[in-house]
């Protein structure tokens, strides 16, 4: 699939990572696997629509997010005009949850992106170096690895101040750690290879081994464990706006939501628990998608 | 086993200092004057230039380091801006708490795993395992503090069965028995996503040993199922599924934080949201740093016992 030289043709018209992982007519037969899941791809529709409800909340939401009712207050799920009810001032809940998504999901994405990238790219200057650029790297790692990720990303954000980019921030400096722990060791067994050794002695440029033959063979390890905690974050992310961290009232955000509802759970237990409602499907639907990508591209776990 | 151990502790020595580094930046990267931000708004100009002579702000930055670090040495983490009470023993106080609810949550979550974990495994693919395993999945997607909510919901405010709240102090006054019935929704909110974690180790370990040749050779000589799983399968999944469980429990120190807030228990994450509301900086840095090396020990723990059990961990010293 690549040759020792350099890339190939068809490896430079794929995106980079993916072309090591599955040539295009593998990608296809690994589609097809995964619709055998019926759940799986139950799950991966559902999600789809979820998210392009909320890239399209100018069409989709029903009414200002922001359009405070005051004789309307906490009504419950169901009532006329307002499908999930309204909040403590008296805004619809609906509207709020659909405009909301935008910034959980983001906040639950960007961080695994941002991660994905500079412990990965940590990781393999670790792998392929070795000596005492690893040593440094990894060292560093393990600092961070000192604190419970739930504390340091709070700590962070707190001494960033309010702001969802800073949660952003917050989350990915907890992620690149364990990033960069799986790719060095990905890295480590894929340099131990036959043909990294050949372009080496060819007098290839560390860059281009990197870029061209390693990035493409390590890319699988560090992507799936990419995939497989954007649910988990999604989670964390909206936990931190739970507790006061990130987006500022009145924009609506799920955690933030659920957090400025927890005073009215007396009142109206049903409107304050919805919130919670699209964090815990999100986090489920990608579970139920992870574990059948898992089972597709590692069939003996199955 | 006493060398692997030794070396491990003194690989402890960096990574702790790291750990202090880190708060140090933290420090540093709080918008505007340090001293300004570490005594409060209310502070007098004085005071300020008191704590700037102190942390020697006006010196070169690892002097500064040098003179702090001197200080967390010395137990001193600083004071309060909202509590005017000396950090460390506020910290040590909401630790305990803190303490009490992740180890109910971890032994909750660790006896729940495992009996999931051990009937999804041992009826593979049957009805058994595919609910178990929905369980499992169910307990890590739902987020903590959404559960510990719809518990008060349901328990607490529907049924009066369980309070929602109110634990003052778990470490001096009230019964063991008031602090159970206090501990119980909030342990169940913070233990259903490590149960699911414990779970899903525990399967894929039983499996894995199912799998190998000296399970049929037990079988072929007419051993029962129980005797199987119980004498020859679970010690040998048990290494990994031990270190999982330590994780988790690891994890809980950190991830009881939502639960607390939820349910007011008076531990370090509740205590980390108060400070966050009152910009009290000296608590959340001490809250990290005192948490940190707890990890760090607990980890270090978790690493010893998995070589214990397992020799060949022993042999390859992480590089």
């Amino acid at each position: 699939m690549i040759s020792a030289a350099g890339p190939t043709a068809a490896e430079l018209r794929g995106p980079a990572g993916e072309a090591g992982l599955a040539a295009p007519g593998t990608l296809r037969a690994l589609w097809t696997r995964f619709q055998h899941d019926r759940l799986a791809t139950a799950a991966l529709a559902l999600l789809g629509l979820i998210v392009l409800i909320c890239i399209a909340a100018p069409l989709t939401s029903p009414h200002d997010p922001l359009a405070t009712e005051a004789v309307n207050r906490l009504a419950p799920p169901g009532s006329p005009g307002h499908l999930l009810g309204t909040d403590g001032e008296g805004r619809d809940m609906l509207s709020r949850l659909i405009w909301g998504g935008r910034t959980s999901l983001v906040t639950g994405v960007a961080p695994v992106l941002i991660g994905l990238l500079v412990g990965g790219l940590l990781g393999l200057v670790a792998g392929y170096y070795g000596g005492l650029t690893r040593t440094v790297i990894l060292r560093a790692v393990d600092v961070l690895f000192a604190f419970p990720a739930v504390l340091l990303a709070i700590g962070i954000a707190v001494t960033l101040g309010p702001g969802t980019s800073h949660v952003i921030i917050a989350l990915a400096v907890v992620l690149v750690p364990s990033v960069a722990r799986v790719t060095e060791s990905a890295t480590i067994s894929a340099c131990s290879q036959e043909y990294i050794e050949a372009a080496k002695a060819s007098g290839v440029h560390d860059a281009s081994i990197v870029l061209y033959q390693l990035v493409s063979n390590v890319a699988s390890a560090p992507l799936a464990y990419c995939f497989s905690i954007i649910g988990p974050v999604i989670v964390f992310a909206a936990g931190l706006n739970f507790l006061g961290l990130g987006i500022q009232p009145p924009d609506p955000e799920w955690g933030s939501m659920l957090y400025g509802l927890q005073s009215s759970l007396l009142v109206a237990p049903l409107t304050s628990i919805v919130p919670g409602i699209p964090i815990a499907l999100a986090a489920l639907l990608l579970d139920v998608i992870g574990n059948a990508v898992r089972d597709v591209l590692d069939p003996r776990l199955a | 086993m006493l060398s692997y151990a030794a070396r491990r502790v003194v690989l402890l020595v960096p990574v702790l200092l790291g750990a202090t580094v880190v708060v140090f930046v933290l420090i540093h990267l709080i918008p505007g004057d340090p001293a300004g931000a570490l005594l409060g708004p209310t502070s007098s100009d004085a005071a300020r230039a008191a704590l700037r002579a102190n942390l020697g702000l006006d010196q070169p930055l690892p002097v500064q380091y040098g003179k702090w670090l001197w200080q967390v040495v010395h137990l001193d983490l600083g004071t309060s801006i909202a509590r005017r009470q000396p950090v460390a023993s506020i910290v040590w106080e909401a630790f305990q708490h803190t303490l009490v609810l992740a180890a109910m949550a971890a032994v909750l979550a660790n006896v729940v795993g495992l009996f999931l974990g051990i009937i999804a495994a041992t009826r593979q693919f049957g009805i058994a395992d595919r609910s178990a395993m929905g369980v499992a999945a169910l307990g890590t997607a739902v987020p903590s503090y959404w559960l510990g909510l719809i518990l008060v919901v349901l328990l607490a405010l529907k049924v009066q069965l369980f309070p929602t709240g109110g634990m003052t102090s778990a470490i001096d006054g009230g019964s063991p028995g008031d602090i159970l019935w206090h501990l119980v929704l909030p342990a169940v909110a913070a233990g259903a996503a490590p149960a699911g974690i414990v779970a899903r180790t525990v399967r894929a370990s039983v499996l894995e040993v199912l799998r190998l040749d000296f399970v049929q050779a037990l079988r072929a000589r007419g051993l029962s199922e129980s005797t199987i799983l119980f004498h020859h399968i679970l010690p040998n999944a048990l290494p990994a599924i031990l270190t999982v469980m330590g994780l988790q429990a690891g994890y809980l120190l950190g991830g009881v934080a939502f639960v607390e807030v939820v349910f007011s228990w008076p531990g370090i994450g509740n205590l980390l949201f108060l400070s966050i509301g009152q910009r009290d900086y000296p608590v959340i840095l001490g809250v990290m740093l005192f948490v940190s090396f707890v990890f760090v020990l607990l980890n270090l723990a978790v690493d010893l016992m998995h070589a214990a059990l397992d020799p060949r961990v022993r042999t390859s010293v992480t590089g």
